[in-house]
């Protein structure tokens, strides 16, 4: 067969297979619109806190004293900004814990090229909690410390704090030095030189830590200290020979022109606080910036709870926590980008201060950034008045509890479908495998009911024959259409019985007729029109006893008693009695050397050998030998006619064998032909559990008809053979 | 007094047929139609030889039946089957009824009348041969062939042959260990339309016929694509 014949496209489970594979167009679709409802949300939630930033901007637009509510103007003062601290410090003398605030040191002491001179500092300060927060890294080529022997507190490295207090009284604090530990401070007089009572101020708690060229220094103090004027100054009093304790040199925070007024401890803005501190809420943080980039007010805080964002439980959480995990596959698979790799603007340090410069320039912005996990976005606002940005106001809001719901919600719903998907697909699948199976086994049963020959083996189907549906139909009406081939098929093998029956008895009417209207008349004795007239007769009931021998030929054979018989010696004694009878022809007879055993009935195999036969000599070449030989095998045997004359038709090889087929040429029409020889011998040998074929010889020279019969087992065929002989020597 | 020939035969045509075809030859003949009416007439006065077609009407095994009630009846009654039911095992099972001879149609009635005479002839001999021994009688090895009274006894054992039967072993035991070709063996059935299966399967009854009187019986060997011989044990 053609292999363009045996491929004619996909089977039926493969195709639905392929179909099926369409639905997943459905979870495709569904998240791209999950992932443009996520960000409609997300943009009407920038949008919602810009409006909040811009809200809250109005509030101080024009307000220019609440930004400059300082006495004195704040460009006249070096001001030390206190920056708001985000996490808690321990006071330990190291600035691990001061974030990115420790970043923004300030030096004072500077040599000529900008390095820390001996003595020099660098200073951060920090506010959280109502604390100021003070980190200082000193350098010292020669540390002092104090000697509590001395009561003067200036004759070891020292700091100096001063400061205006609530009342208008100068305020003065040194924080003496012992060895590398907590500090200890007291309160001083205008001399910088003994303690003012004999206690010391516990409100200032410090730790030193020695470091490599010199000491860190961190304390703190409360911001109640400073009164609401915020005047503070810090100093280093440098000590480097322990026996004089002389005070080398003083670095200090105030103004180096020698004026004696204080740096300016710059904070957040209390009447802006107070402002912007109802307007706080949930998840928000609202920053209020001056136009120097101070935080000047500070409400909320973005950070969630920890239950707030686990408050899911049970399935639906287990769904949304396998969600989480396949979703960035998801994505980069639905998307083509990779997870959280859009609208993001890096961390949320750099945002935030990209959204302060672009509001303080006077543009609003709205960015998302994301911190630990959690989505926020800021947005800001300028603060105008008469045309110059007073400052901003930056509302970073924690959007995971305002989308996590509806995040969650839409996850659900993809999740849920996808399942209910891939049960539809399963589902699909398997009935679509159920029916293709079904139609299999319908086909083959179907195929398997109607034999190669084309001959009936059932008259009804038994598969799906009770199933309701379309296939249950095809196989009923299948099952009909056998049921009625087989009727047919009846009335075709009855028929030459029939037939025989039928016409036998007009016929010997006829005949007997005849007879008797030749003896009535006895001038037309011997007429040839007679004559002729019972040759017709003859001729006619010769036709119709062939066709019913056929016919009856399987039914008869069912009939015969099998017995073993030695083939060898069968063939041996036909051929021998062929060369007898068949004087003009020649035979050939090779065979084995010892018996061939097999189990036939032997008139069967004459009848056979007959017909093969009368083939040969009514085809060979005159002069040429018919050829028969006998091959035993393992376990069958051969029986070769071979004989020299015309060959096949290329088509006749296999139709060779059928019932009332015959390939001789018309001039073989006088004889009693009607192509049944053939058919017998195939029926007699499938009946032997045989099997025969008719092919052209090699060379073209010729016919062979090959016939095989299946041995006669071994153990007992030889016993009832030894018994058979037995008998015979008797 | 002329003999009486009954016939049974459902067709009118072929009944008439017969009737005057064997009544020219001078014998009484009684015709019916049906297996009842035979029964009738039958009962009423016996006939000499019976010609039984199988198939009456509706009755698809009439004439089997027929035939087993006329031989309760009289058992030396020579049967003939005359049929178009010409399969092997329809003219087996009327052999094994008992009947004389299994004729299929179309037949000549010239052969038909001979059968009868050869039958009629064979009756009475063996009628006559009951009371004094057989002259016609012919030995060869254990086996007895009566030509003229058709009887046949192995091993002083009676066999009962059909008429047919009986002359295929005449014929093969003309010149025993001689082989007997298929068409010699046809001719000696006197049927038309003989085929070499129908030798091999009365050769096969006659060899079961034997082998029921004799288990060892082995005389009626096969000479395939020939005929038979018949060995001298």
């Amino acid at each position: 067969m053609k292999i363009g014949n045996r491929i004619r496209g996909p089977r039926l489970g493969t195709k639905l297979l392929m179909w099926g594979l369409v639905l997943l167009i459905v979870p495709y679709i569904s998240y791209r619109q999950l992932i443009s409802m996520e960000q409609l949300l997300i943009q009407g939630q920038s949008q919602a806190q810009l409006l909040t930033a811009e809200g809250i901007s109005t509030l101080f637009n024009g307000r220019d004293d609440l930004f400059n509510d300082l006495p004195i103007r704040i460009e006249d003062y070096e001001s030390l900004y206190a920056r708001p601290l985000q996490s808690p410090i321990r006071i330990d003398g190291k600035d691990s814990d001061w974030g990115t605030v420790a970043a923004k040191y300030l030096k004072f002491g500077v040599d000529s090229e900008h390095a820390l001179a001996d003595g020099g500092f660098d200073l951060v300060l920090g506010e959280r909690g109502g604390q100021l927060y003070a980190f200082m890294h000193i350098r010292d080529d020669a540390i002092v410390f104090r000697n509590p022997e001395y009561l003067r507190l200036d004759t070891a490295d020292h700091i100096r704090l001063n400061f205006i207090q609530d009342d208008g009284e100068d305020g003065r604090v040194v924080i003496t030095l012992g060895e590398p530990g907590v500090t200890t401070a007291y309160r001083v007089g205008p001399e910088w030189k003994l303690a003012v009572t004999g206690t010391s101020e516990n409100q200032v708690q410090g730790h030193m830590e020695q470091a490599p060229d010199g000491i860190n220094v961190e304390f703190r103090m409360p911001l109640s200290m400073l009164g609401s004027r915020r005047f503070f100054g810090l100093a280093y009093g440098d000590v480097d020979d322990s026996g004089t304790r002389a005070i080398r040199n003083i670095t200090q925070t105030l103004p180096s022109a020698g004026k004696t007024s204080f740096n300016l401890v710059v904070l957040r803005s209390p009447e802006v606080l107070n402002i912007i501190q109802g307007l706080g809420y949930s998840g928000a943080r609202i920053l209020v910036i001056d136009a120097q980039n101070r935080v000047r007010a500070e409400t909320g805080s973005f950070t969630m709870s920890e239950e707030r964002t686990q408050v899911d439980a049970g399935l639906v959480f287990a769904t949304r926590r396998w969600f989480q995990i396949v979703r960035p596959a998801v994505h980069r698979l639905v998307m083509w980008q990779g997870w959280g790799e859009d609208a993001l603007a890096g961390d949320s340090e750099a945002v935030l201060n990209k959204v302060i410069e672009s509001s303080l320039r006077g543009d609003p912005i709205t960015l998302r950034s994301r911190v630990n996990d959690q989505e926020i976005i800021m947005a800001a606002h300028p603060i105008v008045s008469r045309d110059t940005v007073l400052g901003g106001v930056v509302v970073q809001q924690n959007i995971e509890d305002i989308l996590a719901f509806q995040r969650a919600a839409l996850e659900q719903v993809i999740v849920l479908s996808i399942i209910s998907l891939l049960v539809v697909f399963v589902v699909l699948v398997a009935f679509a495998g159920r029916l293709a199976w079904r139609i299999r086994q319908l086909r083959r049963e179907a195929s398997a009911a109607i034999d190669s020959r084309g001959r009936l083996r059932a008259n009804a189907l038994r598969s799906a024959m009770n199933a309701g549906d379309e296939i249950g139909d095809l196989a009923r009406s299948v099952s009909g259409m056998l049921s009625k081939l087989q009727q047919h098929n009846q009335f075709l093998e009855n028929m030459p019985r029939t037939l025989r029956h039928e016409i036998n008895n007009p016929l010997n009417t006829l005949s007997t007729s005849l007879q008797n209207l030749a003896d009535e008349n006895p001038m037309i004795q011997g007429s040839k029109y007679l004559d002729s007239a019972k040759r017709g007769v003859m001729r006619i009931g010769a036709i119709v006893q062939n066709l019913a021998d056929a016919a009856n030929l399987d039914e008869s054979l069912e009939a015969e008693e099998l017995e073993v018989v030695d083939i060898q010696q069968l063939v041996e004694n036909y051929v021998a009695n062929c060369r007898v009878v068949h004087k003009d022809c020649q035979f050939a007879f090779r065979g084995e050397s010892h018996p061939v055993y097999a189990r036939v009935s032997d008139y069967r195999i004459e009848q056979l050998l007959d017909k093969i036969i009368d083939n040969a000599i009514d085809f060979h070449r005159p002069n040429s030998p018919i050829k028969v030989q006998l091959d035993a095998q393992k376990d069958i045997l051969r029986i070769t006619v071979a004989n020299r004359g015309p060959t096949l038709p290329p088509a006749a090889e296999d139709t060779l064998f059928d019932s009332m087929v015959s390939h001789r040429g018309a001039e073989a029409r006088n004889r009693l032909h009607f192509g049944l020889g053939l058919y017998v011998v195939r029926v007699i040998a499938e009946h032997h559990g045989g099997s025969v074929r008719g092919m052209n010889l090699p060379d073209g020279s010729g016919v062979v008809v090959i016939v095989q019969l299946p041995l006669a087992n071994s153990v007992g065929a030889s016993a009832r053979v030894n018994g058979e002989v037995a008998a015979a020597a008797h | 007094m002329a003999k009486r020939i009954a016939i049974v035969e459902d067709d009118p045509d072929q009944r008439a047929n017969y009737r005057d075809a064997i009544t020219k030859k001078g014998y009484d003949v009684d015709s019916y139609a049906s297996r009842e009416a035979a029964l009738e007439g039958i009962e009423r006065q016996m006939p000499d030889l019976a010609i039984l077609d199988i198939i009456l009407g509706e009755e698809i095994d009439a004439g089997f039946q027929l035939c087993r009630d006329l031989l309760v009846r009289a058992p030396t009654l020579p049967v003939i089957f005359l049929t178009e039911r010409i399969g092997e095992i329809d003219k087996i099972s009327g052999l094994r009824l008992g009947a004389w001879d299994y004729l299929p149609k179309p037949i000549s009635l010239d052969y038909l009348a001979e059968r009868i005479s050869s039958l009629l002839r064979i009756n009475e001999v063996r009628n006559a041969t009951n009371a004094k021994e057989s002259t016609t009688a012919r030995r060869v090895g254990d086996l007895m062939l009566d030509q003229d009274a058709l009887l046949v006894s192995w091993k002083n054992q009676p066999m009962n042959l059909s008429g047919t039967e009986f002359r295929m072993l005449a014929k093969l035991v003309r010149v025993p260990g001689h082989a007997v070709s298929y068409e010699t063996l046809m001719n000696a059935t006197m049927q038309s339309l003989v085929t070499n299966n129908t030798i091999n399967t009365h050769m096969r009854n006659i060899r079961k016929k034997f082998e029921k009187i004799d288990d060892g019986f082995a005389c009626i060997k096969s000479e395939y694509g020939f005929g038979y011989r018949w060995s001298v044990q």
